[in-house]
């Protein structure tokens, strides 16, 4: 592991590490416009008045159902080989939790008939209280969860001692130092995803204010660099290590430059009296980068906390899983539907009747 | 036992069974709902488009609201709720499922993905689209729901009949294995039926709707149970594609088995009885009320058959390859040499509650408490459902010994014992001390040693004739299910 990800792994885990690493982009891309969208939406029925009705919210509330329904479906994948590339760690991790840990399944249900409910027609007719605990429930689920998952990776990194001793207590509550520090770094850094997307979302639609949208995403990062500051200074030498290995390096400064990026961007996007495609491309590029960059700096961490020995014992497992069939059959179906997906955009953007108002709009 | 001992979870009074068989039931029936709802509307859209039936089209918005808000939601989520439930009951189950099945796996998440956009363009725009583009987005919906139920069917029925995989371990002939075409059909149909079930409380629901126009949206849905027709064949069928001891199981030989067929052969007559008769036949009119019943009706067949689907693989999860209590066939002659307990990494929870001998907790009843927890907990409680001291209360300790040590001759459907005559001794002496009441003093059951050893070569001896090897080895022909 002396060379940059994922060259220098066996075959099998690298293919693996890879598989899930870019399913984990595309399950954060969603998730962090879920976690942001849901705040903004919570936040602006707190504050009331204007910033109830302003384009982005009423953008964020429309599709706020879809996309969740997308960060659930795009989870699947990286749920499914992160129990390939570490099923010991994963599963032990599971069952320590219990209760509190398939607690986030009940909370995200109701979270996700929450943002129903602020579509809903109903919500409009109750007092504001009312309005502000619904526009609540959304963000505190999103939070949860996030919080699980958070509680969840951090205790799977753990040993075969720390897990036993974690058993007798009973407990299903799990935390460390760097849980809080990791969870915000992670939290924040969503504000600037969500910005990018729902910025696309607005210049689709020829509406919102591109300043106000930019100065979001920048205090999102300014927020993303103190958490990260912090979680730096709270992380044990070896996460720290981690992030500066050959693993990661290369990755590492991609994250960084790809804060850079945005930030280049989101001032380009603000100078702007509308938004505009070639500059919002910008800081889009700039949130890839720093996903994808963090995302294998996180595989790096978890590989250094579970250390050598145990990593090596898992890669004849990587070679087993490889040796199965059916990965050809998968690209296929992977095509096909990628195929049938673009079919559905296409038909919904050329094929509405006419006179529906509707001609050429995805949206809206 | 696999290489890796897990945490074992005590679920208190409830069996682990029950909770993921609770959970799937009500995801089954969700799912359902939601491939038969894709049959549905394309069906009615179908009328509607082609000028047959006007109250379809208004008809359609009402019934796809409610199935974005159940199956988008609630039928997702359980999905995945399922994974993890499978997890807290037997993490070496699932994971072999996904060692072996896990491209197949994400070749269903690929339609998972299908299925989402298609769905959600059909309900956001479908009404603004062409009849065609509808149609056409319908149809993509309905084929990304049913494709999902092809990929997962053909997994879960592996468990029950892996048929010649077992000898040739290829892929295809585990996915295509005895049960996947009887169960697929099956399921099909099933779907069918509750979605034309739910659209029939619906259609007394919506408001704005004539008396003439819900009768007529009634017996047009009515036709998606049309198909109900073929389920006893497709019954027989997959009866006759299992294993014969498992089909022994339904047919009598297990009082509970036999009893949740009957519940869902019944349930499923009496849906099915009122449709081609009653809908079909004498075009009756249903109001929402006997909807609802016959909902709850195909609710209880759904539940009916999916305890039986998992009860039937008895004593296995992977039949010939793992053991309900994820010991493996291949491991119980090794496990009677060496135990299980000792390699346990996992404490004993609460063991300061049993009683102490030369200051310690019992070594025998911790012993029994492991063993419990390793061999026993997934499928019985100390006291609850299915709890072990009251099935075994009135045995007396030696006919604990024979019978623990002959599980699998005693009860066909409970795996072998698989661990030393020490840790089946413990068990005995941990069952008893739960019977009775858990006392606070417990003597030393080894301190005769003559006695003791006496005792542990009986259980040898009953062990050695049982053997290692479930009750019926299945014949060759018979491996997997036919």
């Amino acid at each position: 592991m002396d060379t940059a990800f994922p060259f220098g792994l066996p075959l099998p885990t690298a293919f693996y590490l890879t598989v899930y690493v870019v399913t984990l982009v595309i399950h954060v891309v969603f998730m962090n416009y879920v976690l942001a969208g849901t705040a903004t939406v919570a936040a602006a029925y707190l504050v009331g008045g204007r910033a109830r009705d302003g384009d982005g919210v009423r953008l964020l509330k429309d599709w706020m159902p879809l996309m969740l329904s997308g960060a659930i479906t795009a989870g699947v994948a990286p749920l499914l080989f992160v129990q390939i590339l570490y099923k010991q760690e994963f599963y032990t991790a599971n069952l320590l939790l219990f209760n509190r840990w398939m607690a986030i399944l009940p909370v995200l249900i109701i979270g996700f008939y929450a943002l129903y409910l602020l579509k809903s027609g109903w919500l409009g007719r109750q007092s504001g209280w009312v309005k502000g605990v619904v526009a609540a429930v959304p963000i505190a689920a999103v939070a949860f969860t996030g919080y699980s998952w958070t509680e969840n990776h951090l205790l799977s990194l753990r040993g075969p001692d720390f897990w036993g001793r974690f058993y007798a207590t009973g407990s299903q509550l799990y935390t460390e130092p760097q849980l809080l520090p990791r969870l915000l770094m992670w939290a924040v850094g969503s504000v600037p995803t969500m910005a990018v997307i729902l910025g696309w979302q607005l210049w689709y639609h020829g509406v919102g204010r591109p300043r106000r949208l930019a100065l979001f995403a920048v205090a999102g990062l300014a927020l993303v660099g103190a958490s990260a500051g912090w979680y730096s200074l709270v992380a044990d030498a070896a996460t720290r290590a981690a992030f500066v290995s050959p693993l990661a390096t290369p990755y590492f400064v991609a994250a960084s430059l790809g804060v850079a990026l945005q930030v280049i961007g989101w001032l380009w996007v603000a100078r702007g009296t509308q938004f505009q495609a070639r500059r919002l491309i910008v800081p889009t590029a700039g949130v890839l980068l720093t996903i994808g960059g963090m995302t294998v700096c996180r595989e790096a961490v978890r590989i250094a906390a579970i250390g050598p020995d145990r990593f090596a014992a898992l890669v004849p497992i990587h070679a087993t899983a490889f040796g199965r069939g059916g990965f050809v059959v998968f690209v296929a179906f992977f095509a096909l539907n990628a195929g049938l997906v673009a079919l559905v955009f296409w038909l919904v953007r050329h094929r509405a009747r006419p006179g529906s108002g509707a001609e050429g709009t995805v949206g809206g | 036992m696999d290489a890796v001992i897990y945490p074992v979870n005590d679920f208190g009074p409830l069996m682990k069974g029950l909770a993921i068989g609770g959970l799937g039931i009500f995801h089954v029936f969700t799912a359902h709902f939601a491939i038969g709802g894709g049959f549905l509307l394309c069906y009615f859209q179908w009328l509607a488009m082609t000028g047959r039936s006007a109250s379809a089209r208004v008809f359609m918005d009402s019934y796809f609201r409610y199935l974005v808000l159940i199956s988008f939601v609630t039928g997702a989520l359980t999905g995945v709720g399922l994974w993890f439930t499978s997890i807290q009951v037997s993490p070496v189950t699932i994971g072999l499922m996904v060692d072996e099945f896990h491209w197949l796996w994400a070749v269903e998440w690929t339609f998972f993905c299908l299925e989402v956009v298609a769905g959600y363009a059909a309900f956001r725009y479908g009404p603004r689209l062409t009849d065609r583009a509808r149609l056409a987005l319908l149809g993509l919906y309905t084929f990304a729901a049913w494709m999902s139920l092809f990929w997962i069917n053909g997994i879960l029925s592996f468990q029950l009949t892996p048929g010649t995989w077992l000898e040739t371990r290829a892929l295809w002939d585990g996915f295509f294995n005895p049960t996947f075409f009887p169960s697929l059909l099956y399921r099909t149909v099933a779907a069918l039926v509750v979605a034309a079930l739910v659209a029939m409380v619906l259609i007394n629901l919506a408001p704005g709707f004539t008396r003439e126009q819900r009768e007529e949206l009634v017996h047009r849905a009515a036709w998606l149970m049309a198909p109900m027709v073929l389920m006893p064949g497709l019954g027989v069928w997959f009866l006759a594609a299992m294993p014969a001891d498992s089909r022994e199981w339904v047919t009598g030989g297990s009082v509970a088995m036999t009893m949740m067929l009957t519940i869902a052969v019944g349930a499923s007559a009496l849906v099915g009885g009122y449709a081609l008769l009653g809908l079909l036949r004498q075009r009756l009119y249903i109001n929402g009320a006997t909807a609802s019943v016959l909902c709850l009706l195909a609710f209880a067949a759904t539940g009916g058959g999916e305890f039986v689907r998992e009860g039937v693989r008895k004593p296995y999860t992977m039949r010939e390859l793992l053991y309900s209590n994820a010991v493996k066939p291949d491991e119980v002659a090794a496990l009677r040499l060496r135990g299980l307990t000792e390699y346990d990494p996992y404490p004993l929870r609460n063991e300061d509650q049993l009683p102490k001998l030369n200051g310690k907790p019992h070594p025998h009843l911790r012993t029994g408490a492991l063993v419990f927890r390793e061999q026993c907990s997934v499928c019985h409680t100390t006291a609850g459902v299915n709890a072990l001291p009251a099935l075994t209360r009135g045995w007396d300790p030696e006919m604990k010994r024979q019978n623990f040590a002959k599980l699998q001759q005693l009860k066909p459907f409970m795996p072998p014992f698989a661990g030393t005559p020490v840790e089946l001794e413990s068990l005995v002496q941990f069952i008893e001390w739960l019977q009775q009441d858990r006392p606070k003093t417990w003597p030393d059951t080894a301190k005769n040693a003559a006695d003791y050893a006496a005792r542990l070569a009986r259980i040898r001896g009953w062990l050695d004739a049982a053997g290692p090897n479930p009750a019926r080895l299945p014949s060759a022909t018979d491996k997997g299910g036919r």
